[in-house]
């Protein structure tokens, strides 16, 4: 199926969940966030949380800043 | 012993300087820097992962080092955006402290005081933990103070400019009219900003550039240390008072007059 992560068109298994993705992305699972269709899903949610065709995908990272 | 800490909403913090991370050379000087100050809350920021290019991990050495995270909203725009942006440091870094931070304009970066209240009562109500930064304004503080803001954050110039304390006046009222902890937070430029700011009764200071610009950042986070502390004990100790006229600090006897 198609998902688009970060304006970045992916072609995905089908019943992909969020911590899959992170896999698939190399991320690890710390220090970030993810949103689908802006809403923010809840960590405790990745495992559990199937991604559908045509999702939109926004993964965030924490980095430096004051 | 008394122990004069800083105490914000549940934590107890015995620095007084709060420390940024942005905008260092490289990893290591940042993390010898943030030690060197002696900060035990420090800011980052979040951002969208660049697919190519991905970020290094800062977060593992941030924690290892002891180091409690204080992410800020930077980048959001309006009201709405903070929140989004609040809720997602909340799950990345797991924390509900937050520094919220709605900046619309790129030149000056100042604050957008509507939006800022606005957020800040949603947040309030969502259980974070909020510590907004706003300009100067002691109307302003004392509303975030009521709906429930953790501590206040005005600005002494304009973030990044270096330029200290330009807001002296409106931060005195702000400090005397306090329920919560004043940080002051942008601008401080050197460590007599810093100390100034103390001495004015400020319960901590933020800084970040020019720690992490200055040529040898780890020795400048220990000025700024040492600054902060001068400062806080300058204002404990009661600073005399200021005059218009000379007060002689001899006694002006007139023991040379020749009778």
């Amino acid at each position: 199926m198609i998902i688009n992560v970060n304006y970045q068109r992916m072609d995905v298994e089908i019943d992909l969940n969020i911590k899959q993705l992170f896999s698939l992305l190399k991320c690890d699972l710390d220090g970030h966030a993810v949103a689908v269709k802006q809403q923010v899903i809840e960590r405790q949610k990745w495992a559990s949380y199937q991604l559908q065709e045509n999702d939109v995908v926004s993964v965030f990272q924490a980095i430096a800043g004051g | 012993m008394y122990k004069d800490n800083l105490v914000i909403a549940d934590r107890v913090f015995s620095s007084r300087l709060l420390t940024g991370t942005g905008k260092f050379n490289d990893q290591k000087t940042m993390l010898s820097a943030l030690q060197a100050s002696q900060s035990e809350l420090v800011t980052m920021a979040l951002k969208r992962i660049d697919m190519q290019n991905k970020n290094d991990d800062i977060l593992a050495p941030l924690i290892e080092h002891g180091m409690q995270l204080l992410p800020n909203t930077s980048g959001a725009r309006n009201a709405k955006e903070a929140v989004f942006a609040a809720q997602i440091a909340r799950q990345a870094l797991q924390t509900n402290w937050i520094k919220l931070e709605i900046h619309p304009d790129p030149k000056y970066l100042l604050p957008d005081p509507i939006e800022t209240l606005k957020a800040a009562e949603i947040l309030v109500r969502e259980g974070f933990i909020v510590l907004p930064y706003v300009h100067a304004d002691p109307v302003l503080c004392k509303h975030l103070a009521e709906v429930g803001c953790a501590a206040v954050m005005p600005l002494g110039a304009p973030i990044g400019s270096n330029k200290g304390i330009k807001t002296a006046d409106f931060l005195e009222i702000i400090i005397e009219q306090a329920t919560v902890p004043v940080i002051i937070d942008a601008g401080l430029g050197a460590p007599s900003h810093a100390a100034l700011a103390m001495e004015m009764g400020a319960d901590a200071v933020l800084v970040n550039t020019a720690i992490a610009v200055a040529r040898d950042p780890i020795a400048m986070s220990r000025a700024f240390a040492k600054a902060v502390q001068a400062g806080r004990e300058a204002y404990l100790a009661g600073l005399g008072g200021q005059s218009q006229v000379a007060c002689a600090s001899s006694p002006l006897t007139a023991f040379l007059e020749v009778e």
